[in-house]
């Protein structure tokens, strides 16, 4: 196998009901769930074909009386309940599986028999796992997961705050949002304090500052051209040329190697190379210093080696921290392509450029546009912040792309971005931020305060902290101690405030969605009896609201709907639901949920190869990921088809997006209109695109890739997984790896072929790998290609640079059929026949984001309401603001 | 302290030559039995396996005449101190993409009903219960920034606790270094003091967690139960750090590492860190996490890693056995550096370790015939050999508990042993 399926970790399978469990035509399995809520139980035994090939291949030797190898399987449980039956069951998989039994000198089962008992018992064995791992129908107390703990602290606060240092939450199987899955460890405690002491000391810092003078506010411009004309002059003219004429004079004296260090040179090599690197980049800097306007502003090279590429604005130490705002006054090329003519602003560390956005640069050089950035500086933060060509973060691209154009045009690659001036400005008064302290600390700031005004404040905060949860008088005594201490030690009485701060932006009522049980004993109920729902108060209902739609805590509107218990009737929910949808938060909602749904985060797993793909650089790449979150987002606040993932006839991009896939708006077919900006927004598609939906967009296409090349078996697992609601088994172990076409120049298609042959391949790729060839038609950067090609190493070019070359191409065939499913001839086709099957789309997105909102996993027991959500999703002609309506409209949302 | 002595280790640099004179805290330990020199334990794990084709010696010669494959062939000049063990896996591993999760655990990912992800104490731990009594860090959890992409699987570290709850790692060399060694500037009443603040903030933390349990269900009080055992496993490292306050933190044996190394140089100077760790008897129980992704991107490689592992002949093959040897090189430094370090009873540093080298993934999706290299004289291992077991699937478990007993850990279970492995004694 040339590549083994590679599944992700995790269980966040969906759950479509399968009632009796009766598959193709395998075991049967029983379900039940452990926790006791669940009384269904779906009891049967082993079909007659699963029985008969056990019989016919395994049990004449593993019997009770041979047992061979101490292994007997003609006692094995038709029913999997448990995790010894569980156990038993996989091994029997892991030998088939791994090819290793029934042993060589026995007679193999036929092919399409072994097959079908492979597939079968692979997907019982999923349900099984999942049946026993049921956790039923109780959640789990929710902590806070890193996303929402970063936007509780800016919410309840106003400041941002590095979260980096906290584990990030996912990956540990399910969504980020159950309480089962998200951790807590000694160390993390640490963290939340230390997290919780620099925004602390933020919101201190601001408090103070309300109160002060404003202090005065500078506007710092600086011309650029001067020390850009200085740093590629001088290259010039002193390493560049001083060394090309000192090697020609000990060219000219005879080039005896013996005398290189008479010129200046430790050797002739170098002698040599100072020559060879003088006529390669001599004409480029000389070309650099004759650029139109280069007399009054700097171009920025894409070569990287000690060029002019990078203009950097940096606010000096002793400007206080506050708010700035950066301006650079730019104007691009107009003979280099649009895909270029991008600013792309970031941090630079030792060898790292940390991205911070990318503004697309549509004014002419003739006419340059003022690109505005604002900026917060904080005491320890950063001060400088660096502005470049957007490009690829393999600093190999650059110099392969400006060698291959040398050897085009003799000089290299064209300047795309030209910049007249920088400036800072600062600091920018806080508008709201006397009001925002005031409505937090409940008075102005105040140097000195007495016990009881402190025990106020502190009460004050928790109060919001803890999400309207009034703190018991016993924990606040504490918190006062804490800062008695803090004052004992000398400390001032603000700063003596960060420290109890910190203490309850680590306490468990900050960090855990707390809802307390139904019955409040004295100690902890047992499970049987935590079985009765109880309804959630409004408050808990609040903070679950908009912790979904918002990942962030409820705001003051909510909070008073809460109270007034205009949450209580269905109607009132789905008001504020719809009210919180509307809101521009909710696209912490569609991220966070499609991110996790659709395994996005494969996309960081490799980097893109530079010469293969080379416009899928960081900043498109994060643009395509953006893509997905602001189509789902489109499609939220607009109540629209979730449907319209699979096949849609308009697109929701940014300027850097419309660039790469060369769309224009044809709102007016006649008048064509570019699409720039930075902004993303509804663009809509020609029938005749292959845009529109998941299955064209470069970041779902680039994940079905490794960088370099696609990966059909990839892409088309992911489509069964998540677009179909028909998960294939996890990519299983030891499978025995096909060999016999290694090293073979053959096309993609005809060695997945071989797929089709053993039966412990064949039982999940004959489904997968026919999707992943209708999508061959996009190469591994999501662009729409006719051939496939393979590649050696050779010279790209006469004079050009040494990289990949299309050793064979083969063109592409996309045409197949979906397992038990319509014919395709293309993509189109292959497209429509998914499009078609929007059901099973809107069942698995409704189980997921159901899941996703209450925060545990989907259980067998949910089935009922999974049905009912996407009965009424199809009838309601599948609204995406709808389904959100109706799911937390469900009993399962509003009790726990 | 010991200025002198001091200087001459930091010039001595790592090849040292002296007796390295015991620490106080060892010294206080060692009261009862003032000759022992204390034993060591160290697991080390890679994610995305090895070359299957080129890393493991030839099945057919066992003992010590055998040759060193490919892979392996950096640590020729160890071939002595070290042992090759084929057979060995974890029965319950079923994830082919998760080299490290199980890897000291040997546990049933499915093995609690009503959950879908289930762990167990980790055999590292099992030591440090014992070996950490009278060190200043009980074990030390070392990790990498790019867990993720090196093939690991869900984790933190190498290490999981009693309760089954991951261990986070440092994840830095400069972290590692910081944690050994970092610099204690203040006066110890203003860290008494502040140790004193640590605990009230505990306290506070405590008073509501108390309040907010009272009013739990069973699954809920089990969750925040992680909450209170943390707090505990604070407090617990708060006491040790009192008994501690009153001796320095040893001098570092090494300069503080740049704050943005990776690959090659992160697991060489993490190496390095381990080797001082154990000299200054900092801790007696360490996991190394190592990172994979970083390691092939500072090779040059620019394969994605999981890819490196579905390699194909040609260029792949060929970058997956330089990361093989690559590793075996970087190994084969960190047992000069033990050699070099000597005991005070004469012995050297590595005859006190007992060391592990493998990974949970053997190649590609294969989970059974785990890559295994153990070193030193810590667990009383007859070294030198290629041990193939009998049984292919002996638990990995099998080996963890022969080396726990090998250090003196008195237990006669681990995890899902079926009995020690006989055939590494001497």
């Amino acid at each position: 196998m040339d590549e083994c399926r590679a599944a992700v970790p995790g269980l966040r399978s969906s759950t479509r009901r399968r009632t009796p469990a009766v598959l193709a035509c395998g075991m049967v399995l029983a379900v039940t769930g452990p926790s006791g809520r669940s009384a269904e139980t779906h009891e049967a035994v082993a079909t007659p074909p699963a029985a008969l090939f056990l019989e016919a291949h395994c049990t004449r030797c593993h019997d009770g009386d041979v047992a061979e190898g101490g292994v007997r399987l003609d006692d094995l449980p038709t029913t999997i309940t448990t995790v010894e039956a569980a156990e038993r069951w996989q091994r029997v998989l892991g030998v088939l599986n791994a090819g290793s039994m029934p042993p060589e000198e026995e007679p193999r089962p036929p092919v399409a028999a072994a097959t079908e008992f492979l597939a079968s018992l692979s997907r019982s064995l999923a349900v099984a796992r999942r049946t026993i791992g049921d956790q039923g129908r109780v959640g789990t107390l929710r902590r806070l997961n890193r996303r929402e703990y970063a936007n509780t602290l800016r919410s309840l606060l106003g400041v941002d705050v590095d979260v980096s240092s906290l584990p990030d939450d996912a990956g540990a199987g399910g969504y980020d949002t159950f309480g089962s899955s998200l951790f807590m460890s000694s160390d993390q405690f640490e963290q939340y304090l230390a997290v919780g002491r620099r925004a602390a000391a933020g919101v201190i810092d601001r408090w103070r500052r309300a109160a002060e003078p404003l202090p005065s506010r500078s506007t710092v411009r600086t011309e650029v051209e001067i020390a850009a004309r200085r740093q590629m002059g001088g290259l010039l003219n002193g390493y560049f040329l001083g060394g090309y004429r000192k090697a020609r004079e000990w060219e000219a004296a005879g080039a005896d190697p013996a005398r290189a260090k008479d010129f200046g040179f430790p050797d002739e090599h170098e002698a040599k190379f100072r020559l060879r690197a003088y006529e390669q980049s001599g004409p480029y800097l000389g070309q650099y210093l004759a650029l139109p306007k280069s007399d009054e502003g700097a171009w920025l090279t894409y070569h990287t080696a000690n060029y002019h590429h990078t203009e950097t604005i940096t606010i000096p130490a002793d400007a206080p921290p506050g708010r700035y705002v950066l301006r650079l006054r730019v104007g691009g090329n107009e003979k280099v392509p649009v895909s270029r003519r991008f600013l792309e602003m970031g941090i630079v560390s030792a060898d790292d450029f940390r991205r911070l956005g990318v503004f697309q640069v549509t004014d002419p050089v003739q006419r340059p546009q003022t690109i505005e950035v604002p900026v917060t500086i904080t005491p320890d933060g950063a001060r400088a912040f660096s502005f470049r060509e957007k490009r690829h973060a393999d600093a190999a691209a650059a110099s392969f792309q400006n060698a291959l154009a040398r050897a085009t045009n003799g000089v290299g690659l064209d300047c795309a971005l030209w910049i007249d001036w920088v400036e800072w400005e600062g600091p920018l008064p806080d508008p709201d931020g006397a009001d925002r302290c005031l409505a937090l600390f409940g008075s102005v700031f105040h140097p000195d305060l007495d016990a009881a005004a402190t025990r106020a404040i502190l009460e004050r905060i928790a109060v919001r902290a803890f999400r309207g949860v009034r703190p018991g008088d016993d924990y606040l005594d504490r918190l006062v101690l804490i800062h008695d201490a803090q004052r004992a030690s000398g400390r001032p009485f603000a700063d003596a405030l960060v420290e109890p701060l910190a203490v309850m932006l680590a306490s468990p009522a900050f960090l855990y969605l707390h809802e307390p049980d139904a019955d409040r004993a004295g100690s902890p109920v047992p499970e049987s009896t935590a079985a009765d729902d109880r309804h959630l108060s409004d408050l808990e209902l609040a903070s679950r609201l908009s912790f979904f739609l918002w990942a962030s805590p409820p705001d003051d509107d909510l909070l008073a709907a809460a109270t007034a218990g205009a949450l209580d009737d269905p109607g009132g929910l789905a008001q504020q639901a719809r009210r919180l949808i509307a809101d521009s938060r909710s696209l912490a909602c569609a991220t966070g949920f499609t991110h996790q749904w659709l395994d996005v985060d494969r996309l960081d797993f490799f980097r893109f190869d530079h010469q293969l793909h080379p416009d899928f650089d960081e900043a498109t790449r994060e643009a395509a990921k953006m893509e997905i979150y602001r189509t789902f987002h489109t499609l939220l606040q607009r109540d629209l088809d979730a449907r319209r993932l699979l096949a849609c006839d308009f697109v929701v991009v940014d300027g850097l997006l419309a660039a790469y896939y060369g769309l224009d708006d044809v709102s007016d077919p006649a008048k064509p209109k570019p699409i720039t900006g930075d902004h993303f927004r509804m663009v809509p598609l020609p029938p005749s695109s292959p845009r529109g939906g998941l299955l064209g967009m470069a970041a779902i296409l680039g994940m079905g890739s490794n960088g370099e090349r696609t990966s059909p078996v990839e892409r088309g697992a992911w489509v069964l997984r998540k677009l179909l609601d028909d998960p294939p088994p996890p990519a299983p172990p030891n499978v025995p790896q096909l060999s016999r076409l290694d090293g073979r120049k053959i096309s993609v298609r005809e060695r997945l072929l071989a797929h089709q042959e053993e039966p412990q391949c064949a039982q999940c790729h004959r489904a997968i790998d026919p999707v992943g060839f209708g999508l061959e038609n996009f190469d591994a950067a999501g662009r729409w290609r006719t051939e496939d090609h393979l590649y050696r190493m050779n010279f790209v070019m006469k004079n050009g640079p040494h990289g990949k070359v299309v050793d064979v191409s083969f063109p592409i065939d996309p045409a197949g059929a979906l397992h038990g499913g319509p014919a395709f001839a293309d993509f189109f086709e292959l497209r429509a026949a998914i499009a078609a099957r929007g059901d099973d789309f809107l069942r698995g997105l409704v189980s997921n984001l159901f899941a996703y909102a209450i925060g545990r996993p989907v259980s067998f027991a949910d089935a009922e309401v999974i049905d009912g959500l996407v009965a009424r999703a199809v009838a309601d002609g599948g609204g995406l603001a709808s389904i959100v309506e109706a799911i937390v409209t469900t009993p399962e949302f509003r009790t726990r | 302290m010991h200025p002198t002595r001091r200087t001459v280790l930091r010039a001595a640099g790592t090849a040292l030559a002296l007796p390295l004179l015991p620490s106080l805290g060892w010294r206080r330990f060692a009261a009862a039995a003032p000759v022992t020199v204390p034993t060591r334990l160290v697991f080390l794990s890679f994610g995305w396996g090895v070359t299957n084709e080129t890393w493991f010696p030839d099945r057919a010669k066992t003992g010590v005449d055998y040759d060193l494959p490919e892979g392996l062939a950096p640590l020729a000049r160890h071939k002595g101190g070290i042992t090759v063990i084929q057979g060995l896996a974890n029965k319950f591993s079923n994830e082919a993409h998760w080299g490290s999760t199980f890897y000291l655990t040997g546990a049933n990912r499915y093995g609690v009903p009503g959950s879908s992800f289930s762990n167990s104490i980790s055999a590292d731990q099992v030591a440090a219960e014992t070996l950490g009594a009278g060190t200043r860090f009980t074990s030390l959890q070392l990790t990498s920034r790019d867990a993720e992409q090196s093939g690991h699987g869900p984790g933190l570290s190498l290490a999981w606790n009693r309760q089954g709850k991951p261990l986070a790692g440092l994840d830095t060399p400069l972290a590692a270094y910081e944690r050994l060694f970092g610099d204690e500037t203040l006066p110890l009443a203003e860290r008494q003091r502040m140790l004193r603040e640590r605990r009230s903030v505990l306290d506070a933390v405590l008073v509501q967690a108390r309040s907010i349990d009272r009013t739990l269900s069973a699954r809920d009080h089990d969750k925040l139960d992680e909450y209170f055992q943390s707090i505990r496993d604070i407090e617990t490292r708060l006491a040790k750090e009192e008994s501690w306050m009153t001796t320095p933190k040893p001098r570092p044996p090494l300069d503080a590492p740049g704050a943005s190394l990776v690959g090659e140089q992160e697991i060489a100077l993490m190496y390095d860190l381990i080797v001082a760790a154990f000299r200054t008897d900092s801790t007696r129980v360490i996991t190394y996490r190592q990172p994979m992704a970083s390691l092939i991107k500072s090779m040059g490689i620019t394969v994605a890693p999981h890819d490196l592992s579905h390699y194909t002949p040609g260029d792949r093959m060929e970058a997956s056995k330089r990361r093989d040897r690559k590793q075996s090189e970087l190994l084969a430094t960190l047992l000069d550096r033990l050699a070099a370090v000597q005991e005070a009873d004469g012995s050297s540093l590595l005859d006190r370790v007992s060391l592990s080298f493998g990974s949970n993934i053997r190649s590609i999706h294969y989970l059974d015939n785990c890559p295994t290299v153990i070193a030193g004289g810590g667990a009383g291992i007859r070294h030198g050999r290629h041990v193939v077991l009998e049984a292919k699937q002996t638990p990995l478990a099998n080996l963890w508990l022969t080396l726990l007993q090998g250090v003196g850990i008195e237990t006669d279970s681990f995890a899902d042993a079926t009995g020690t492995i006989g055939e590494l004694r001497a």
